[in-house]
């Protein structure tokens, strides 16, 4: 009994210290905007991977002889293409301020980079291009689509394994 | 470095607008590709993944276009607000984009083995099918076959010559076939047989117990002769064969009986027999005559030249003369019993039978006791020439007509009938009297030879031993029927030659 009373003084003791003195807890880790950004590069690398897989799956199952879904594949692998290249520029701009944009006009605009390297500041601009990719990725999944639409009984899912 | 952004520009607004077409039309093609096949796995997906890539090319382009057109109205602030939640929702696209593709492939997995499942169970849905028809058509042939099969039994079980009944281990009568009933006197389906037992028609009892018995103990009888009362005063000699038929399931045991009336065939093998025996006792008789002729012979010629050569007294001529008369009369016999015995080959020749029978009926009337009694004559006009001895055949009738008018007496009716049937090519002649008859002890003896029921003296008992011979030895028959104190009938069957007809 005595002993219940003791640990109860100690644990009152403790909370009114603690009310009485507050300081920073550390309970939730708070979020910088890279977070933001690391996480779009992860979102980019699941595409990347998603993306992969339906190439190898299809290719596994021998769906690529069909003109439909080598087209998909196709369209599959521009994604990738794209998710590589977006993410090279978020890489060089938003990740790491390799790169500095600064607009010098309403049709120009000035390229820096921490390491003064002409490719650098190449591989950025072209690589903000980005639509030279994926419009044709998506391109290919319409035409992909089309191709599936025309086979008899849209029958799109024969596994030809 | 300084570098141009109209191509950035360009390729931007131009890109997000034909990504945001694009993925329309993507959208577009999926939901009519998961329309056409809603079980189709890959067409959800494929729906999916175009309704990730709509959001993310909605979000992505709008913000690019939003990008291009605020950086160019100077205001990249607004642009900054905007920013995150377009890249926001990018990646969420992303990871949908990512998510569908990568958890379908487990899914996929999963449909492949339902698919797989699905065919499986398909073909076994087939097969029973299939097997459900085959059991329909194989039925309907069985039942084709069984229905061909019972129709088959039933119109031997209908149509046979024989009796067959079935009846229960207690001899109780369960299915009769109309020649039993016709048989055992139940051919009116009024007859109930229900509750009648096969034992009831047997003349003896201990018959029936002894095929019981032996069906008992060996599960069938084969020809066992009985004797079958179907009523009062008829009796039907009968084979009898049985077996033990052990029913399917629950079903009671019955007993198949097969009875062949087989009285006709005894009475054919009587008279057989019967034949047989005259054979016999002619060959007999014709050896005996034959060594007794040649002495009578002797005898009369020696009385006869005794008789030419003797006196006038009066007692030796009287005795020689009643020799004369014996030894002719045994001459007579001894003749007779050459004719009934040696069958002489009878010279035929194309007569008129009714003809033969009016001058036997004329002369037996002018010669004998014949005016009394009544002669009914019924001649079918038919009947054409017959090809026939006609002096042995006169003989036939004349003894047929004395025998007849012997039975008669005084006082009765001789009926002669003639009936021609074409059909079997045969001649029936019927001398019909109404006269004592004869007892049924004697009917099987009447063609014997010297069998004769007169008093002595009045007859040698060959009349109809000859008749007898005289009609086969024409290919015909003669047939009896009599009963005691109503009269007898004897019927001469003679075959009709083809040219006559």
């Amino acid at each position: 009994m005595q002993n219940k009373i003791l640990i109860s003084m100690i644990y009152l003791a403790a909370f009114c210290w603690s009310f009485f003195n507050p300081e920073q807890a550390w309970a939730a880790q708070s979020h910088g905007g890279i977070e933001g950004v690391y996480a779009h590069q992860f979102a980019h690398l699941f595409f990347i991977i998603s993306m992969g897989s339906l190439i190898y799956w299809l290719r596994q199952r021998g769906l690529v002889q069909e003109r439909g879904w080598k087209y998909i594949q196709y369209s599959a692998l521009f994604f990738i293409l794209w998710n590589i290249d977006t993410m090279t520029v978020h890489f060089l701009d938003d990740q790491f301020n390799i790169i500095q944009v600064e607009k010098i006009d309403a049709w120009q605009i000035q390229l820096n980079d921490i390491f003064n390297n002409n490719h650098i500041k190449i591989l950025y601009y072209f690589a903000t291009l980005d639509h030279l990719l994926c419009v044709p990725a998506i391109f290919f999944l319409y035409i992909g689509l089309k191709h599936l639409l025309k086979q008899p009984g849209g029958d799109a899912a024969r596994d030809r394994r | 470095m300084i570098l141009s952004t109209i191509p950035i520009f360009l390729v931007d607004i131009l890109g997000s607008i034909f990504m945001i077409i694009f993925s329309f039309l993507c959208l577009l093609l999926a939901h009519e590709l998961r329309s056409r096949d809603q079980n189709n796995v890959m067409g959800t997906y494929l729906l999916w993944l175009c309704y990730g890539l709509t959001g993310f090319a909605i979000s992505r382009s709008v913000g690019h276009i939003l990008k291009q057109i605020l950086f160019m109205s100077e205001q990249p602030r607004v642009w900054n607000v905007i920013r995150p939640y377009s890249g926001a929702i990018n990646s969420l696209m992303f990871v949908l984009v990512g998510s569908v593709t990568l958890f379908f492939e487990r899914i996929w997995i999963v449909y492949q083995q339902i698919s797989k499942d699905k065919k499986a169970l398909q073909f076994a849905h087939e097969e029973l099918i299939f097997l459900n028809q085959t059991l329909e058509q194989r039925v309907a042939e069985r039942t084709k076959e069984l229905a061909l099969s019972e129709h088959k039994y039933r119109r031997i079980f209908e149509v046979s010559k024989d009796m067959i009944l079935v009846a229960n281990k207690n001899g109780l009568i369960v299915d009769l076939n109309p020649v039993g009933r016709d048989i055992l006197g139940c051919q009116n389906a009024d007859v109930s047989l229900n509750g009648r037992s096969f034992q009831e028609f047997f003349a003896n009892q201990a018959h029936w117990n002894q095929i019981l018995h032996t069906i008992e103990a060996r599960g069938s009888i084969s020809n066992f002769e009985a004797d079958l009362q179907p009523r009062d005063g008829m009796t039907i000699r009968s084979l009898i064969s049985g077996s033990l038929d052990k029913g399917p399931l629950d079903e009671e045991d019955t007993i198949h009986f097969l009875v062949k009336d087989i009285g006709q065939k005894r009475l054919m093998e009587k008279q057989m027999a019967q034949a047989e025996k005259l054979a016999s006792i002619g060959q007999l008789s014709a050896g005996i005559a034959h060594e007794i002729n040649n002495p009578l012979g002797i005898i009369l010629g020696y009385s006869q030249l005794l008789l030419k050569n003797e006196g006038n007294e009066k007692e030796r001529q009287d005795d020689l003369r009643t020799i004369v008369k014996h030894a002719r009369n045994c001459k007579l016999i001894v003749e007779d019993l050459l004719n009934f015995a040696r069958e002489p080959e009878p010279k035929k020749s194309f007569i008129d039978i009714h003809g033969v029978i009016d001058e036997v009926l004329n002369f037996m009337q002018h010669h004998s006791d014949l005016e009394k009694t009544q002669i009914i004559r019924e001649f079918d006009p038919s009947v054409p020439p017959i090809e026939l001895d006609e002096k042995q055949i006169k003989q036939v009738f004349t003894n047929l007509i004395m025998n007849a008018q012997h039975a008669v007496g005084n006082n009765g009716t001789i009926k002669v009938t003639t009936k021609f049937n074409p059909a079997d090519s045969e001649l029936l002649i019927n001398v019909i009297d109404t006269g004592c008859g004869i007892e049924k002890k004697n009917l099987s003896r009447i063609f014997d030879p010297f069998f004769t029921t007169k008093p002595t003296g009045k007859g040698t008992g060959l009349g109809l031993s000859v008749s007898y011979g005289v009609v086969k030895n024409h290919g015909g028959d003669i047939l009896v029927e009599s009963e005691p104190g109503r009269g007898s009938t004897f019927t001469v069957v003679l075959p009709v030659e083809s040219e006559a007809v």
